[in-house]
């Protein structure tokens, strides 16, 4: 039937001027959602940062009665400037999943039982101490989250380091953004991006360094897309691993094989230097050269460690050891041809055009990741782009805290919310501020992250609380971990929000408030610090996960440490952890201004944030009379490293004779445990699959759909070939999304990890597929 | 294909809510194309591909897996709008063109069934025909952040019936109708005394 305005109304029996859309069609209900009863009608809107990745878009959640029903992009952020993904869109239909977790459970004969939730604290705390007493302070652990607010990560680090004395506090952003970490440190001495998103309208050239924005940035990715079409001469060059649906936005895609971004990275830097592109002045006034120790290992066996030895060299000696890595040499490692080389050094060699350098997972989990971040540093800062508008190498990160939380905080087990337990300084300022015995505090790190899960394997570690993440699914050689965790005498407390892997190795289940239902701050990639209030109440038992802790911390005696009331806490916790960053250095916004802006981001100087660090102009923690000051480091210079291309720890052979890559998809978000309970997210990608080179599937005899084994020698999974599907990766790889707990991919994935930063590398293994 | 920017040369771009762009397509659509109601749409079929009002619509037809960021592909059918004969249908136009990364909000939908059940609910859709007075033009009743081009989503033959107009041929919309957000407390006048 053709409808035209005049025989719809002419239908629609409309006595009124006034026409619920939805009596329209009596009897016929919209199917898109289920109308919420006795309704006004009508939506509050409160600002919050999205709950997704760590690019930090603003959103307003919509509120009608005790419920989230909406969401827009915040047109007063300047991250995202309005507009939102389809995640974030849809985000708050992520509180809602019927299987949340709204009771306290702990595991008794076999069986989880539902508790209250006092029960189950006593049972913590009891635990806890049971637990010291026999095996030591170290024997307990608590595995945390770049999705942890900044109060949770802030009580857990004060807790466990502080209180109870022990460095066992992790992070599953160590599995995330470690590499970041050690790459700002061994090249600028303090962490986070000198520049901020603002760089996007200025760039004349952006590079992603093995980083599908399009599906993982998107919102960034748009912003250069708007910048592209507007300004006309922008370029976009893809350089990655496999083709994605960031190669088909670039102007250029340009894949190179894994690992030999290295190579490739330091005959950029031979090209600009045999051709003069140097920026001498700069060079010559704000770096230094360096080298460090070669064949430097994988950390696949238990009880691996590293320290790098750094040591200066000169300019001629860094340029005798880019001698192995001119064009045409590295074409023969990387296949990327030589040409292509020098164009891309063309690019950042050309003193009238802005670069901006993308980078996320590609370069972080990676095991050089830290080498590889030096050496793009090392690009930027010869050509002397970088702290300028549009000049910006741009570390991404994948989580919406992993900076607020994980990096700024320190809840890693050798940081503190300022420095590191190496320190003595910085102890004793943790220690003052804390109102702990500076004895308390362990100058010694335990354990990183993959270390940690050994060590419960082990049984060094008994008891491991884990909050706000699912290393159930995320852990790499994940069998081994699975195992360590179920083995008798060990006890797993989870805080979670649904049901997950993890939460099925528990003996306690907290259950959590998620994202608005609780006040809390974020800290996204641009060093930009985001609160959101309480926005709806959690259902059920739910508790904050900083409250969690502080009702476990006074169980165990620290009432003193945390003293604060419900409705006060965050606010507490704001200001004295802001007290480990008085400096113009890291000053943070007070929790007044936080509340009233759609984020601030740090150094916030004399009210004034700052968006170019180093650069004299912007940052007020420069030396005055000098243009940039890099000072980070002692010698108030940035640091270029010599570093070699060194393979993958597991590269194909004659048996496992295919590349394992993986990764994520725009629909679903990590371990899929929110966005899978996303009725459109979900219905749009159910589940997960391999994809396969076309003309390896030929060889395979596999048709698109069609079940293929993916086997290494630590496990195997079976799931359905895509052959020209998301993304296509080149023949040789095969490229699995980790988002489906139905295919545990990281059965299948390799422990290895980069010995400066420990973060483990889940681009690269060697696999065999079969056919099923 | 997305229109081009057209307004005056070397004005600031992006105020008045993107005002701009009402002119642009109205300047860019032939009169027939505005005036047509050979369509099918209707509220019901619109709101059954979103989550709430205003959220960001399903794909509702199939689209091959490998089709990806290629957003000419979108926008050949969605930038101006048009008969498709495969789908017999008038593709609806975009009233957002100047975004190209179609897929990081609009997803197709490739299974019916859900990972777990919800208790999802939003509020009932903004009323229709709110005009304050016998006659007088309705006011805008959604936000017009995204939805700044009034032209693209209420005139011609892909508009939802219920919010088609009748008088395409004039194309300074908001010359009558303003926004006054349906789903948002309404802000009477008081006097600061």
């Amino acid at each position: 039937m053709k409808l035209n305005r005049r025989a719809f109304i002419k239908s629609a029996a409309a006595g009124s001027a006034i026409v619920a859309a939805g009596s329209i069609f009596p009897g016929i209900s919209f199917a898109g959602w289920q109308q919420q009863e006795g309704a006004s009608g009508q939506i509050s809107w409160q600002k919050a940062p999205c709950r997704f990745c760590g690019t930090g878009c603003g959103v307003l959640v919509g509120v009608s009665g005790d419920r989230a029903v909406a969401v827009k992009g915040d047109p007063n952020c300047s991250v995202n400037k309005g507009l939102c993904c389809v995640k974030g869109f849809h985000s708050v239909q992520a509180l809602y999943g019927k299987d949340r977790i709204k009771k306290a459970q702990v595991r008794r004969n076999g069986k989880m039982v539902e508790v209250p939730m006092t029960e189950a604290l006593d049972l913590i705390a009891a635990k806890m101490k049971e637990t010291i007493e026999k095996h030591g302070k170290d024997s307990v652990a608590m595995y945390g989250s770049g999705q942890w607010t900044i109060p949770d990560g802030y009580v857990a680090s004060k807790l466990f380091k502080g209180c109870i004395g022990t460095n066992n506090v992790e992070a599953n952003a160590r599995l995330c953004m470690a590499s970041a970490v050690t790459g700002f440190m061994t090249s600028f001495g303090i962490d986070e991006p000198m520049g901020c998103y603002e760089d996007i309208e200025h760039a004349d050239v952006f590079v992603t360094w093995g980083n599908n924005m399009a599906e993982m940035h998107p919102v960034l990715f748009s912003r250069m897309l708007a910048s592209r079409k507007r300004k006309k001469n922008v370029t976009i060059i893809d350089f990655a691993t496999r083709t994605t649906r960031s190669s088909q936005a670039a102007d250029k895609s340009i894949l190179f094989k894994p690992s030999t971004d290295l190579a490739v990275a330091n005959a950029i830097c031979y090209e600009i230097i045999r051709n003069d592109w140097v920026n001498w002045d700069f060079v010559k006034k704000h770096t230094t050269f360096h080298k460090g120790k070669t064949n430097i290992g994988y950390g696949t066996e238990d009880h691996f460690s590293f320290t790098d030895v750094p040591e200066d060299i000169s300019f001629e000696q860094y340029k005798t050891f880019l001698a192995d890595y001119t064009p045409e040499k590295v074409e023969k490692i990387s296949g990327v041809s030589a040409k292509d080389i020098k164009y891309m050094a063309s690019l950042y060699g050309d003193p009238t055009k802005k670069v901006m350098s993308f980078w996320c997972m590609g370069m972080n989990q990676h095991v050089r990741g830290t080498w590889i971040q030096n050496l793009v540093y090392n690009i930027h800062l010869l050509t002397g782009k970088i702290s300028t508008p549009g000049n910006s190498p741009f570390s991404l990160t994948g989580q919406p805290s992993a900076c607020g939380t994980v990096r700024e905080v320190g809840t890693l087990t050798h940081a503190l919310p300022h420095g590191v337990v190496m320190n003595e300084h910085d102890r004793e300022m943790a220690a003052k501020i804390w109102d702990v015995p500076v004895t308390n505090i362990d100058p010694k790190p335990t354990y990183h992250t993959v270390e940690m899960f050994r060590a419960l394997d082990r049984g060094d570690i008994r008891f491991m609380w884990i909050q706000v993440t699912n290393p159930m699914v995320t852990m790499p050689n994940l069998n081994r971990y699975r195992n360590g965790a179920l083995k008798d005498d060990r006890f797993i407390v989870v805080s979670d929000v649904y049901p997950t892997p993890t939460t099925a190795v528990a003996d306690v289940i907290l259950p959590a408030t998620l994202w608005v239902e609780q006040e809390g701050m974020f800290g996204n990639s641009e060093r930009r610090t985001q609160h959101f209030d309480r926005i709806v109440p959690g259902p059920g038992d739910t508790m904050s996960d900083t409250w969690q802790i502080i009702e476990v911390a006074r169980r165990l005696g620290f009432q003193k440490q945390f003293p604060w009331g419900e409705d006060e806490y965050i606010g507490k916790i704001w200001e004295e952890y802001r007290r480990f960053h008085d400096s113009p250095k890291h000053n943070m916004a007070s929790y007044e201004m936080l509340k009233e802006r759609s984020g601030v981001q740090w150094p916030f100087v004399n009210g004034k944030e700052t968006r170019w660090r180093f650069n004299t102009k912007h940052d007020p923690a420069c030396k005055p009379g000098t243009d940039f000051d890099f000072y980070g480091k002692k010698d108030g210079k940035a640091w270029i490293w010599a570093r070699p291309y060194e393979p993958a720890a597991e590269s194909p052979d004659q048996e496992y004779n295919f590349w394992l890559n993986t990764g994520r998809v725009i629909e679903h978000w990590h371990t899929g445990s929110m966005t899978r309970r996303i009725p459109v997210l979900h219905n749009a990608m159910p589940e997960s699959y391999v994809e396969i080179n076309p003309e390896d599937a030929a060889d395979l005899g596999v048709v698109n759909g069609e079940k293929v084994k993916i086997i290494s020698r630590r496990g195997s999974v079976t799931m359905k070939a895509s052959i020209n599907g998301r993304g296509v990766p080149p023949r040789g790889m095969v490229f699995v999304p980790f988002f489906d707990e139905s295919y545990l991919i990281n059965e299948v994935t390799l422990d290895a990890f980069c010995p400066i930063s420990k973060q483990p590398d889940y681009k690269k293994c060697a696999v065999r597929l079969e056919k099923v | 294909m997305a229109l081009p920017a057209k307004g005056a040369p070397d004005i600031a771009q992006g105020f008045d809510s993107g005002g701009e762009k009402i002119f642009n397509r109205f300047n860019e659509t032939p009169l027939a194309a505005t005036t047509g109601t050979d369509g099918t749409r209707t509220l019901n079929t619109y709101y059954e591909l979103r989550q709430y009002p205003g959220s960001p619509p399903r794909v509702p037809h199939d689209v091959p897996d490998s089709f990806s960021g290629d957003t000419l592909k979108c926008l050949s059918c969605h930038g101006r709008g048009g008969y498709d004969v495969t789908l017999d249908a008038y593709a609806p136009v975009t009233p957002h063109h100047e975004y190209e990364n179609c897929f990081q909000c609009h997803v197709p939908r490739r299974t019916e069934k859900l990972f777990v059940e919800t208790d999802w609910q939003s509020i009932n859709p903004p009323l229709l025909g709110r005009s304050e007075m016998g006659g007088s033009p309705p006011p805008i009743p959604h936000t017009l952040q995204l939805r700044e081009d009034c032209i693209a989503c209420h005139t011609g033959n892909a508009a939802v019936a219920e919010i088609r107009v009748e008088h395409a041929s004039r194309g300074n919309c908001r010359q009558c109708h303003v926004p006054m957000i349906a789903t948002e407390p309404r802000k009477e006048f008081t006097r600061n005394k």
